[in-house]
């Protein structure tokens, strides 16, 4: 074999271990035990979800944009961090993550409580 | 400190600046592309194109390869929170040619330098793997930035 093939080798291989390092997501943060949430601020979330996630799913989550609406929807705490965490659709994994993620399940969990 | 630990880090030492790790990889990736934009038009000059631009010789090459090392250390956080965090994903045509992209990205990047360093390769090789890794660039911005800008938010 040529040494041109060199760089072509090369890189095919950092190409596999990129993969197979995405497969791993080795820094992905687990699942808390029994799908339960981090405690959360909804005051907070509020803000966060306005900033990051009413583009899609609209003010209060009451729908408009591209994102399914989430107001009086009957969600749990588990269902919202499980969607954060890994994405649904065209919505993306983590768009938010840590204490913000907890605020805004804790948000979503209470708009999407049913008033009735 | 612990697996969960290193996420947790990454995503407050980001948010320190931008809103959330989402925003923050969507400007690093832009600054990436633009300074991708500038090794195309630099090389294309050192190839004795563009004539319109300064004069090629040490100036023109230093943007080269300056422009190339700020351009990937740029890609660094975008690697480590897209392929240690979220993985390779396919729930949609957009994060999938993203996903399958942006496998390529470092192996390209590699071939690329290997080929700089290797004279005995023909002088097709070069650009081609140039233009080849700025296409890439190009593709996993229009699948993430791109998008994050227009549906999401403008802003840091």
């Amino acid at each position: 074999m040529g040494r041109g093939w060199r760089p072509i080798l090369i890189g095919g291989a950092v190409a596999v271990g990129t993969f197979a390092l995405a497969q791993a997501q080795v820094f992905a943060p687990s699942a808390p035990a029994g799908g339960a949430a981090a405690a959360g601020d909804s005051s907070r979330g509020e803000t966060v979800f306005q900033r990051e996630c009413a583009g899609c799913h609209g003010d209060g989550g009451k729908g408009g944009g591209v994102g399914p609406a989430l107001f009086e929807t009957g969600l749990d705490a588990a269902e919202v961090s499980a969607v954060v965490q890994q994405g649904r659709g065209v919505m993306p994994a983590g768009i938010v993550t840590g204490q913000e993620q907890a605020d805004v399940v804790a948000y979503v969990v209470s708009v999407s409580s049913p008033s009735g | 400190m612990t697996i969960a630990g290193v996420a947790e880090t990454y995503t407050d030492l980001v948010t320190t600046v931008f809103s959330s790790t989402i925003a923050a990889k969507a400007w690093f990736a832009s600054a990436a592309l633009i300074l991708a934009l500038v090794q195309v038009t630099t090389a294309a000059r050192i190839y004795g194109k563009l004539s319109f631009l300064p004069e090629r010789g040490p100036t023109i090459a230093r943007i080269h390869r300056w422009s190339g090392r700020i351009a990937f250390l740029c890609t660094l956080p975008v690697f480590f929170h897209c392929v240690t965090i979220l993985g390779f994903q396919t729930p949609d045509a957009r994060v999938a040619i993203h996903s399958i992209v942006g496998t390529f990205v470092y192996g390209v990047f590699v071939a690329k330098v290997l080929i700089v360093r290797d004279h005995s390769l023909p002088g097709w090789a070069l650009p081609t793997a140039g233009l080849s890794l700025a296409s890439i660039l190009v593709v996993l911005w229009l699948t993430s930035a791109l998008w994050y800008f227009t549906t999401v938010r403008f802003g840091f």
